[in-house]
């Protein structure tokens, strides 16, 4: 095997890790390990992001705002969604030993 | 390239950049003086600031954005309306949550500061023109809201609602970075207005097909557009009711002004594709909504299911501006006037709920008509309005959006809009029949004088709009005119 790696393998591999992230959250029943799986899917669309950010500089395209950059930004809200979440994730555990999503089912239709 | 920040437009970021400070210098100052109401009338200064400086931004509204940094930030008279209309909302929301925070213990010094960042990122997004501000402005709107929902500690509806926000939410966000990513493949940009462009010609194929649809969808989510509703019942009936009020306006304002935008400048290449997806999406809300509110005896999930039935209008409306078969001004008229009766309902409802988060139930209601007729007549007001009746703002509200419809060629949705209307008179009249005809009823609304205020005022401006629609049209509009006029 020579050459570079081409975009699709990387896009292919970004929407597997992104449908295993959306799994996840769907069929995961603990807060934690389905907040996980969104920072999967998170960080699928930053490896989307890359991939193309090589494919279109490689085509000579250049714009201001290219995916490479964006994907500090995305990584910076990752962050900022833990800080949230986890608070939040901290007073629930306090208040009920648990972090179980089918406990927090209180409210309901 | 690199763009020199030569053209940061500093009068079009003002608002924005009013909101932060006011919330920054509101968190110290209530933070040393340990008294939270020291912030709250900071954020009323910086909520004032952001309306002069918003105003002078509509008049002044100009068709091309600006660029800096490599992102755009779009300054049309839509988009300054629309900044309007979210910072009556947080007002309203303010007012409302002046007493009602304190006497329930949530009056922490971050309370205000948070809700004024969540107006910022709301005013972010509806300026966004591409999507890297648009996620910008979605977080930090977002992130404060999930903070807010779980703000009373130690009670599980609000701390369930603030984790419910916040997964589904993230969940969201992911799949809106995940359409944008893919977008980016297919047309090498971020900018709305040069996606728009660059796939004109079909050339994206089933990539931007995908991304367009995956971006559909987390804004959906954002929206509550049916089938991606569920979180809004359960959110709304959980969050404390002040934070309810505000979310129920300012998130939806701001979601929508950003759907607009992506509808009607980045999707012409996907056009006959994506706006199926949107009407089905619509169609869906317009059943789910209004069905689902039929069911309700609780107050806040009843509005909960209506703001989900007027995403369904709104959605109307979005999808006619989308294919340039009406003006902005249906969308904004729409968002104001929702602002409005819905931010004064939430107002109400906090007033009659008082102390005890489960005091929504129907039987509270029952007896207003006698214990507090201001009240009543406030709320019948709002209900009314929601529901459709002339001459209050919601009238013209969902008529501009059916009409828009009917004309963008969508005769099926806008028929199935219509009977919506109906059902939707049902369960509105329902708890105004128990404010002024029911017997019994259990409870003593609260009186505290500035959600009285925001009450009066949402009144009077949900009865102005229905009665003068054409002055706010034409401040509106007239502002797009003379930038038509200009170019």
């Amino acid at each position: 095997m020579s050459g570079p790696v081409p975009t699709e393998a990387w896009v292919i591999l970004s929407a597997a890790l992104f449908a295993i992230g959306g799994i996840g959250v769907l069929t995961r029943r603990s807060a934690i390990l389905v907040f996980l799986s969104v920072e999967l899917m998170l960080n699928a669309a930053n490896l989307a992001l890359v991939a193309y950010a090589k494919q279109w500089a490689t085509a000579g395209v250049n714009v201001a705002m290219s995916g490479q950059t964006v994907v500090f930004v995305v990584l910076a809200i990752a962050a900022a969604e833990v800080a949230v979440g986890l608070g939040i994730l901290v007073a629930i555990f306090r208040d009920r030993l648990s972090t179980d999503v089918d406990v927090l089912s209180e409210v309901r239709l | 390239m690199i763009v020199a920040p030569d053209n940061i437009g500093l009068t079009a970021i003002a608002p924005a950049f009013a909101l932060l400070i006011a919330a920054s210098v509101g968190l110290i100052v209530s933070t040393v003086t340990r008294d939270a109401r020291n912030g709250g009338a900071l954020a009323f200064l910086g909520l004032l600031a952001a309306g002069v400086l918003g105003v002078m931004n509509l008049l002044a509204a100009r068709s091309e954005p600006f660029t800096a940094f490599g992102l755009q930030w779009s300054v049309d008279a839509a988009s300054a309306g629309m900044v309007l209309a979210v910072l009556v909302g947080a007002f309203l929301a303010i007012l409302t949550g002046w007493d009602a925070v304190q006497r329930t213990g949530m009056d922490r010094p971050e309370y205000y500061p948070l809700i004024l960042l969540a107006t910022m990122g709301a005013v972010v997004m509806l300026h966004a023109g591409d999507f890297v501000v648009l996620l910008l402005g979605l977080e930090i709107l977002s992130l404060s809201v999930y903070a807010l929902s779980a703000w009373r500690t130690g009670e599980h509806g609000s701390e369930e609602a603030g984790m419910k926000y916040f997964l589904l939410g993230a969940f969201a966000s992911a799949i809106l970075v995940y359409g944008m990513a893919l977008t980016y493949g297919a047309s090498g940009s971020f900018t709305f207005a040069e996606i728009g462009t660059l796939l004109a010609d079909g050339s994206g194929g089933v990539l931007a097909l995908l991304g367009g649809a995956l971006v559909l969808v987390g804004l959906a989510f954002k929206v509550s557009f049916a089938p991606f509703h569920q979180w809004a019942p359960d959110v709304y009936t959980g969050a404390p009711t002040p934070v309810t009020a505000f979310m129920s306006v300012v998130v939806k304002v701001a979601a929508f002004g950003a759907l607009m935008r992506v509808a009607s400048e980045a999707w012409p290449a996907a056009r006959p594709t994506m706006d199926t997806m949107l009407a089905v999406l619509i169609a869906l809300t317009l059943v789910i909504g209004n069905l689902g509110a039929l069911l309700q005896s609780g107050a806040k999930r009843m509005l909960a299911y209506s703001a989900v039935a007027h995403a369904g209008y709104l959605g109307l409306a979005v999808l006619a501006v989308g294919q340039g078969m009406a003006t902005p001004t249906v969308v904004v008229w729409y968002l104001l006037a929702y602002t409005l009766m819905n931010g004064g309902a939430f107002a109400v409802l906090s007033e009659v709920m008082g102390n005890d988060p489960h005091g929504d139930h129907i039987e509270s209601w029952e007896g207003l008509g006698r214990k507090r007729p201001g009240l009543a007549i406030a709320m019948s007001l709002f209900l009314f309005s929601l529901a459709g009746f002339p001459p209050l703002a919601g009238f013209f509200g969902k008529a501009l959006a059916v009409q828009a419809a009917f004309e963008a060629g969508w005769s099926e949705l806008a028929v199935l809009a219509l009977l919506a209307a109906v059902v939707a008179v049902v369960y509105y009249t329902r708890f105004i029949w128990a404010i002024w005809f029911a017997r019994g009823g259990k409870g003593e609304p609260q009186r505290s004088a500035p959600a009285s205020w925001a009450i009066a005022l949402a009144a009077a401006g949900t009865v102005a709009m229905g009665l003068f629609p054409d002055l706010w049209f034409g401040l509106v509009d007239g502002a797009r005119m003379a930038i038509m006029a200009g170019m």
